[in-house]
C-alpha cells in the first residue's frame, strides 16, 4: 500500500477535471458570464460568483513560471529527484505539475511546456515535457494548412 | 476606567526534542510561568486563547483544543477559542486577546501556543490536496516555488537566502535557549546540500516540540503587576487565498496589505521599528517581509541582507533569538517572546540597546495567512 500513487481524490466540484485526463483531455473551468477561467472547479466562478461555469478545452501548451528539485524523498512512490513545476498554461491558469522527461540542470522558468498524459496506478495524470523548436513546428503547421 | 490591553507576562518550556512530555503538557508549563512572570495567579485568569500547533491540530479527538488545555488548568472562562491560521497563528490569538480584553470580554488572557511534532513524526510533509500526485510534499515545496521566483524576478542568489541563515545562527549564539548556538559560515551552508532545490538545509527552520505563552491584561489591571509593561501599538491581518492556480500566488505575501497599514495607523515608518522580528519557517520569507513591510524596495531583499546588516550589531538586526531558523520551531510565540524581552530591556547578550518599539510578523499555511503585531514601552 505504502507504494501506491498519492492519486488525486476527485471531489464533485474537481472529477470533470480528472474525468477529461483519463480521456488525455486538459480542460479548465471558464465563467460563461465574465470569463474567468479557473482551476480547480468550485460550486461558482471565484471572480463573480456565478453558477453559469462550463468546461472548456485548452491545448496544453504552456511555459514554466516556476519550478522545484525535490532531492528528498516524501512518499516512496515518487523517489528523488524529481521536478516539481508551476505550469503557465496559454489561458493563463496556473497548475502544479511535474516536469518530466528533462534533465533538471535543463529547467528554465520561461521553457515552453507541452501536456503528456502519465499513467500512474492506473489513472492518468497531466504532466509537462519540454516542447523542442516550439517555433519550427508551429510554421511547418502553417504551411501546411495553406497548401 | 483603562481597558486598554498590554503584556504583561511571557513564559516558555524547553524547547527541543522533549522525549516523553506531550504538547498538552508543555502548555501547561508555559501557561504556569507566563502568569509567574505577570505576578498573576491562577484565580485570576478569565480568558484562554490557542494556537494549537501543526501536529495537533484543532481537535485533539472531538474535543477541541481550548477545552483540552482549559480542562487541565482548571478553568471556568469568559472568554476563548482556538485559531488555525498556521504560523500566523500566535500572532492572530494575541491580537483576539487585545480585542477581547478592550472589550471587556475578560480582563487576563492567556494566550498559548504549543506542540510536539517530534512525538508525531511527518506531521510537517503533508501534501496540500490534489498535488500530492505530483510530489508536492512540505511546507519546503511552496516556499521553494517562491523562491525560485524571487532568483528569477530580482536576481536574489541562494548565497543571499544563506545570508538570512547565517545571522539567525549568530543570533542564536547570543541565546541561551536556542538549540542551534553553533554560528554557521557560508562554506558549511553551501556544502549542505539541497531539501527542495533552491532551498538547502539551513534554509529551512527547525522542528520542535515545545510550548510558549503571553499574557494580556488591561492597563488597570496590570497597574500593580510586577513587570514592566508592553503596549499594543497596533495590528492587523491580510490573507492570500488564491489557490497555486493563481498567477501571483508565489510573487507576493499579504503581508504587503496589511503591513505598511498597520505601521501607518500607529503612526509609524519601517525606520522607526528597532526589534524586528520576522516569521521565518523558510529563508525566503525572511527576504519577501523585508519587501513587503518596507524594510527595503521591492526585489532588493538579496542585496540588503548581505554583510550581516540583519545579524548582530548589524544597522537592522532581525530575529535577535534565533527565530524559527535556529532558536526552535514556536509557531510564532517566541517571536512575540523575544520582542517583549527587547522592550523591558531583559535580552541579556543580544539586548537592541534603547529598544522602544517591535513588529511581529506572523505567517502560514500554503502561503495563505498573515498577521502583524506591533509592540512598544
Amino acid at each position: 500500500m505504502e507504494n501506491e500513487y498519492p492519486l488525486p481524490q476527485p471531489t464533485p466540484f474537481t472529477e470533470s477535471f480528472w474525468d477529461a485526463c483519463q480521456q488525455e483531455l486538459l480542460q479548465v473551468w471558464r465563467c460563461k458570464v465574465c470569463g474567468h477561467p479557473f482551476l480547480p472547479g468550485g460550486p461558482v466562478c471565484p471572480e463573480c460568483w456565478s453558477d453559469d461555469l462550463e468546461m472548456q478545452p485548452v491545448s496544453g501548451r504552456g511555459e514554466v513560471f516556476s519550478f522545484v528539485v525535490y532531492h528528498r524523498t516524501y512518499h516512496p512512490a515518487i523517489p528523488a529527484p524529481y521536478i516539481v513545476a508551476s505550469i503557465e498554461l496559454e489561458n493563463g491558469v496556473h497548475l502544479i505539475s511535474n516536469i518530466i522527461d528533462c534533465k533538471p540542470e535543463m529547467v528554465r522558468i520561461g521553457m515552453q511546456v507541452q501536456v503528456a498524459f502519465k499513467q500512474k496506478s492506473g489513472f492518468k495524470l497531466p504532466m509537462f515535457t519540454p516542447t523542442v523548436h516550439t517555433n519550427t513546428t508551429f510554421q511547418l503547421k502553417r504551411g501546411n494548412s495553406s497548401v | 476606567m483603562n481597558r486598554e490591553a498590554l503584556i504583561a507576562g511571557v513564559g516558555h518550556s524547553p524547547f527541543g526534542k522533549l522525549t516523553g512530555r506531550t504538547a498538552l503538557d508543555l502548555e501547561v508549563e508555559a501557561a504556569i510561568k507566563a502568569i509567574a512572570d505577570a505576578g498573576l495567579s491562577p484565580q485570576d485568569v478569565d480568558g484562554l486563547v490557542t494556537d494549537p500547533g501543526p501536529a495537533q491540530g484543532i481537535l485533539n479527538g472531538i474535543t477541541p483544543h481550548y477545552l483540552a488545555l482549559g480542562q487541565l488548568l482548571g478553568l471556568n472562562p469568559r472568554y476563548t477559542g482556538s485559531e488555525i491560521l498556521g504560523g500566523a497563528g500566535s500572532v492572530a490569538i494575541i491580537q483576539r486577546a487585545v480585542m477581547a480584553v478592550e472589550a471587556g470580554l475578560c480582563s487576563v488572557c492567556l494566550c498559548v501556543y504549543g506542540d510536539a511534532p517530534l512525538s508525531a513524526k511527518g506531521s510537517f510533509d503533508y501534501a496540500r490536496g490534489d498535488e500530492a500526485a505530483f510530489g508536492l510534499f512540505g511546507a519546503a515545496g511552496l516556499h521553494a516555488l517562491a523562491a525560485k521566483r524571487h532568483m528569477h524576478l530580482w536576481g536574489t542568489t541562494e548565497n543571499q537566502f544563506g545570508e538570512v541563515a547565517i545571522a539567525a545562527r549568530a543570533h542564536a549564539a547570543r541565546n541561551p535557549n536556542a538549540q542551534l548556538q553553533k554560528p554557521l559560515t557560508m562554506k558549511e551552508y553551501r556544502e549542505a546540500g539541497y531539501i527542495v532545490e533552491p532551498l538547502k538545509k539551513a534554509d529551512c527552520c527547525l522542528i520542535s516540540d515545545g510550548a510558549a505563552a503571553v499574557v494580556v491584561t488591561s492597563a488597570d489591571r496590570a497597574a500593580d503587576l510586577l513587570k514592566p509593561h508592553t503596549r499594543i501599538l497596533g495590528y492587523g491581518q491580510a490573507h492570500n487565498f488564491g489557490t497555486y492556480s493563481s498567477p501571483d500566488h508565489f510573487d507576493s505575501l499579504p503581508a504587503a496589505r496589511c503591513g505598511p497599514e498597520v505601521l501607518n495607523k500607529a503612526g509609524l515608518a519601517p525606520s522607526d521599528i528597532d526589534v524586528v522580528q520576522l516569521y521565518d519557517c523558510f529563508t525566503i520569507v525572511v527576504l519577501m517581509q523585508l519587501e513587503a513591510y518596507g524594510f527595503c524596495a521591492k526585489g532588493e531583499a538579496g542585496s540588503f541582507v548581505e554583510h550581516g546588516r540583519i545579524g548582530p550589531g548589524g544597522s537592522l538586526p532581525v530575529n535577535t533569538s534565533g527565530g524559527l531558523l535556529a532558536e526552535a520551531y514556536g509557531g510564532g510565540m517566541l517571536h512575540v517572546i523575544e520582542a517583549v524581552r527587547q522592550l523591558r530591556g531583559e535580552a541579556e547578550d543580544r539586548q537592541i540597546q534603547g529598544a522602544e518599539t517591535a513588529l511581529i510578523s506572523g505567517h502560514g499555511l500554503g502561503m495563505n495567512t498573515h498577521t502583524t503585531l506591533v509592540l512598544g514601552v
